[in-house]
């Protein structure tokens, strides 16, 4: 086992339209507060050596966001989480911490799927199913994706991977997705909004998980609970 | 269909400014706290959370049992036209709170292009503009900051002025609120109860008189409690005044967004142009032990990973080196910085420089502000050409690569001469960098030139502003003459110094301009890409007030001027031989190591400087 750290950590309310940027200065200046034994990056302002998953979109709500910090010295997971919480600032809770086994690949190399809950106001089971039945149906779906080299046409309906039902409340339908998130292909959110027919500004994401998908199972960036589902 | 600012975040840029749950902001119990303030600064939040001043009234505030302050900021351009379309009202960032609600709605008047702002504030948050229109239940609107030395052209706006600093007048205006709202009394009776305190000006209670030209000659009081002259309010010592231990932690980025304290109230250094440098006498400095001891709480309460000496001349602070060594000593290792915020253009900054930076060889920046020795000792710049020479030399053999420089154009006696000394010192500065620069970089030299406003309490308050065409021509010679590879030039729009000069300068007569200006669709002046200079010409027309004669007019050294009334201790005839000594291009000596310069500050307020060390550096 190494020095680094590897946590999930939770993004609520109160810090849901903090960028990228935004949470990794937050997270560092929770970590100097701490006062925790970091190992600092070299140079004339030495950083904490830290990484993370791939990027919240701004608005999103998180049950599973990631984080990996490398500590000069060994130290104990379930001190690090006990620490670091009192240090964080409302809407941030790591859940769950463990050290990592020493040369183990970064959590962007391994993720390559998300996994989002979304309620959708005003919605009814029969009209997102007529949805999901119309896209199977579909050999592609391009939309236009900006990037900063341009605007392209792209297929997106290979990054969408199943949507499930998961409840219906009076104000509206629950819904679970699992798309494709990283460098090998990655579904916007407001792709997700294009696919199935919702405005992702209006609505309340969250993501429920950053999974490695293998073949047909799905793994999860730490922890080993046995964790195997087939895809539908 | 009602909606909510949270419903519309998700359609503005940025919307993290718009969040409340910062790290170390205040949320009180509003139900059972007594008097409730709100703090405004007329721009957005990640300007206003820049504010030093800010912080400590923030902080004052909320350690009072009695009260509570919360934060108000103007959205930015795309959620205030939401909001307006969907009649939303603006709200305190803590509680959400309608301003109305408020007991006390302060601004801050830091520049004279956010005037705008504090308008659409008002209207933003349904308070009538003028105080006269105010309704009993409306918050007593308040205002203070370095714009508050001539706050006429905003006096039917406020219901009184602080003059000067706030941490003791602010503990006594609370006071009053208190025991006013413990006996039930009628706002008009509180208005009157803190227009009784030192260092208050309530505008409402004199009339301007103008002559038959149409001229200033004087203020009328038109009540009881309007003293003929309103002296500003002065922390005598620092090291006793209230200095917040947590600064609130902005999630998104923001200006100044790090540990600050402040080394020293006040510069005596007495360059003539400086408004800072006229009202902020007389120099008070803090004890370097104390200092330290605010750094380590606000490290520990924040987290931040820079720590800045602010004041308007660390450079100057007696104890400037052992307390920057002893915070580097202290905080580097754990990846925290310590900086100056501006560097006088000597050797001893130099070593300061070194000092700070001792590993990373980014911009350094001096302000030698004109660019002929002659100019140099109008404005009373105390910077030679030799200083400059060795500096910027020691710099580039130092290992600096870039070097940003401050200039002015239309300062007073300005000739050509002058213009050319920037184009040479900005050549000669590429060529220092060829000879004694070390790295691989080009040298780069930035020049920034702003031209001239003046200001109000300073030397050169009689003085009109050149013309904008010959600003304009100014600066196209300058572009023309600073183009090479080397050389990055910049300049603010004329237009913007024009409206500064307008009503830094102004009187009453200028309320129904902004007004008018506002109306049209003005705010946010203060960014370039808003100012809508179109808009303001109409203004001034609709009004029938022409600018020039606010900003171009030389005044007559018999005039009455508008501002005279507001009080920063400084005696007429200092800023008069201050002019006249400007004129014969004749230095005055700093008073914190030479000769008394009868400015009239200490005798006039009590007060004197307070020098924590005894030893020149530099």
């Amino acid at each position: 086992m190494g020095k680094v750290i590897r946590f999930q950590f939770t993004k609520g309310s109160e810090v849901r339209f903090l960028s990228h940027l935004d949470l990794l200065r937050t997270m560092e200046r929770a970590l100097r507060r701490a006062k925790l034994p970091m190992a600092y990056s070299e140079g004339f302002s030495p950083r904490p050596v830290m990484a993370f998953g791939f990027a919240l979109p701004v608005g999103v709500l998180s049950e599973a966001e990631y984080g990996d910090f490398e500590f000069s010295e060994i130290f104990d997971p379930q001190e690090f989480m006990t620490i670091y919480n009192k240090h964080l600032p409302k809407g941030l809770k790591v859940v769950e911490a463990e050290r990592l086994p020493e040369g183990a690949s970064s959590l962007m190399k391994k993720i390559n799927t998300a996994k989002y809950e979304v309620l959708l106001p005003n919605k009814e089971a029969k009209e997102l199913e007529s949805r999901w039945q119309f896209l199977r149906g579909q050999d592609t779906f391009f939309v236009q994706r900006e990037t900063k080299r341009g605007v392209r046409e792209l297929d997106i309906l290979p990054f969408l991977y199943d949507v499930s039902l998961q409840g219906s409340r009076h104000d509206g339908v629950i819904i679970e997705c699992v798309c494709a998130l990283g460098n090998e292909g990655n579904l916007r959110i407001e792709e997700l909004g294009a696919l199935l027919n919702f405005n992702p500004k209006e609505v309340i994401i969250t993501r429920t998980g950053q999974l490695i998908k293998m073949n047909n199972h799905y793994g999860l960036p730490m922890g080993n609970r046995g964790l195997k589902w087939k895809e539908s | 269909m009602d909606k909510t600012i949270a419903s519309l975040l998700p359609y503005v840029q940025k919307p993290g400014r718009y969040t409340n749950q910062e790290l170390n902001a205040e949320h009180k119990d509003w139900k059972n706290t007594l008097i409730k303030v709100a703090l405004a600064f007329p721009d957005i939040y990640d300007v206003g959370m820049g504010h030093l001043g800010y912080k400590i009234l923030y902080s004052l505030i909320n350690a009072r049992k009695d009260s509570l302050a919360e934060r108000v900021y103007l959205p930015w351009i795309d959620l205030l036209d939401l909001m307006e379309e969907n009649q939303i009202p603006l709200t305190s960032l803590e509680s959400g709170a309608k301003l109305t609600e408020f007991d006390l709605l302060g601004f801050t008047l830091q520049y004279e292009l956010s005037y705008s702002n504090i308008l659409k504030t008002l209207d933003l948050a349904g308070i009538p503009r003028y105080s006269t229109d105010r309704r009993e239940t409306d918050p007593l609107v308040m205002a203070g900051g370095p714009c508050a030395f001539n706050a006429e052209p905003l006096a039917d706006f406020f219901d009184f002025v602080v003059l000067g600093e706030g941490e003791e007048v602010l503990g006594e205006i609370l006071d009053v609120v208190s025991s006013i709202k413990r006996q039930g009394g009628s706002r008009e009776e509180l208005l009157s109860k803190i227009a009784a305190l030192d260092g208050i000006y309530v505008p409402r209670l004199y009339e301007p008189i103008y002559d038959e030209n149409g001229d200033f000659s004087g203020l009328k009081s038109t009540g009881t409690n309007a003293p003929a002259q309103i002296n500003k309010r002065v922390i005598k010592d620092l090291n006793k005044s209230h200095f917040p231990e947590e600064f609130i932690v902005p999630f998104v980025e923001v200006v100044h967004d790090r540990t600050m304290v402040e080394v020293m109230r006040g510069c005596t250094r007495g360059c003539r142009f400086c408004q800072a440098g006229m009202i902020y006498r007389p120099i008070r400095e803090r004890k370097p032990e104390i200092l330290e001891e605010q750094v380590s709480k606000l490290v520990k309460s924040t987290g931040y990973e820079e720590i800045s000496l602010s004041s308007l001349s660390s450079g100057d602070y007696s104890h400037i080196k052992p307390l920057l060594e002893n915070l580097i000593s202290e905080y580097q290792g754990c990846g925290i910085t310590v900086s100056l915020p501006s560097l006088r253009v000597d050797s001893f900054s130099m070593e300061l420089a070194k000092e700070i930076q001792k590993a990373r060889k980014t911009g350094l920046t001096f302000a030698p502000e004109a660019g002929t020795q002659r100019l140099r000792d109008v404005i009373n710049k105390n910077v030679t050409e030799s200083d400059l020479k060795e500096v910027v030399q020691g710099a580039f053999k130092a290992g600096w690569y870039s070097i940003k420089l401050y200039f002015m154009i239309g300062l007073p006696t300005e000739t050509q001469d002058d213009l050319d000394g920037i184009i040479k010192l900005a050549h000669e500065v590429i060529a220092w960098g060829r000879e004694f620069g070390t790295g691989r970089r080009l040298p780069q030299v930035s020049i920034s030139v702003a031209s001239f406003v003046p200001k109000p309490h300073t030397p050169f308050q009689w003085m009109g502003q050149e013309s904008l065409d010959s600003l304009r021509e100014k600066q196209k010679y300058l572009r023309d003459k600073l183009r090479h590879p080397g050389i990055r030039f910049s300049y603010p729009r004329v237009e913007e110094s024009f409206l500064e000069a307008v009503f830094s300068r102004g009187d009453r007569r200028l309320g129904k301009v902004l007004e008018k200006a506002v109306d049209l669709g003005c705010r946010f002046d203060s960014w370039s890409d808003c100012l809508r200079f179109d808009l303001w010409e109409k203004a001034f027309e609709e009004c029938g007030i022409d600018p020039h004669y606010y900003a171009n007019r030389t005044r007559n050294f018999s005039e009455s001027l508008p501002w005279s009334h507001l009080s920063a201790g400084l005696e007429r005839d200092f800023l008069l031989d201050e002019w006249k000594k400007a004129i014969e291009a004749s230095v005055t000596e700093d008073c914190r190591w030479d000769k008394c310069s009868n400015c009239g500050v200490c005798p006039n307020l009590g007060v004197k400087n307070e020098i924590v060390g005894d030893n020149r550096h530099g």
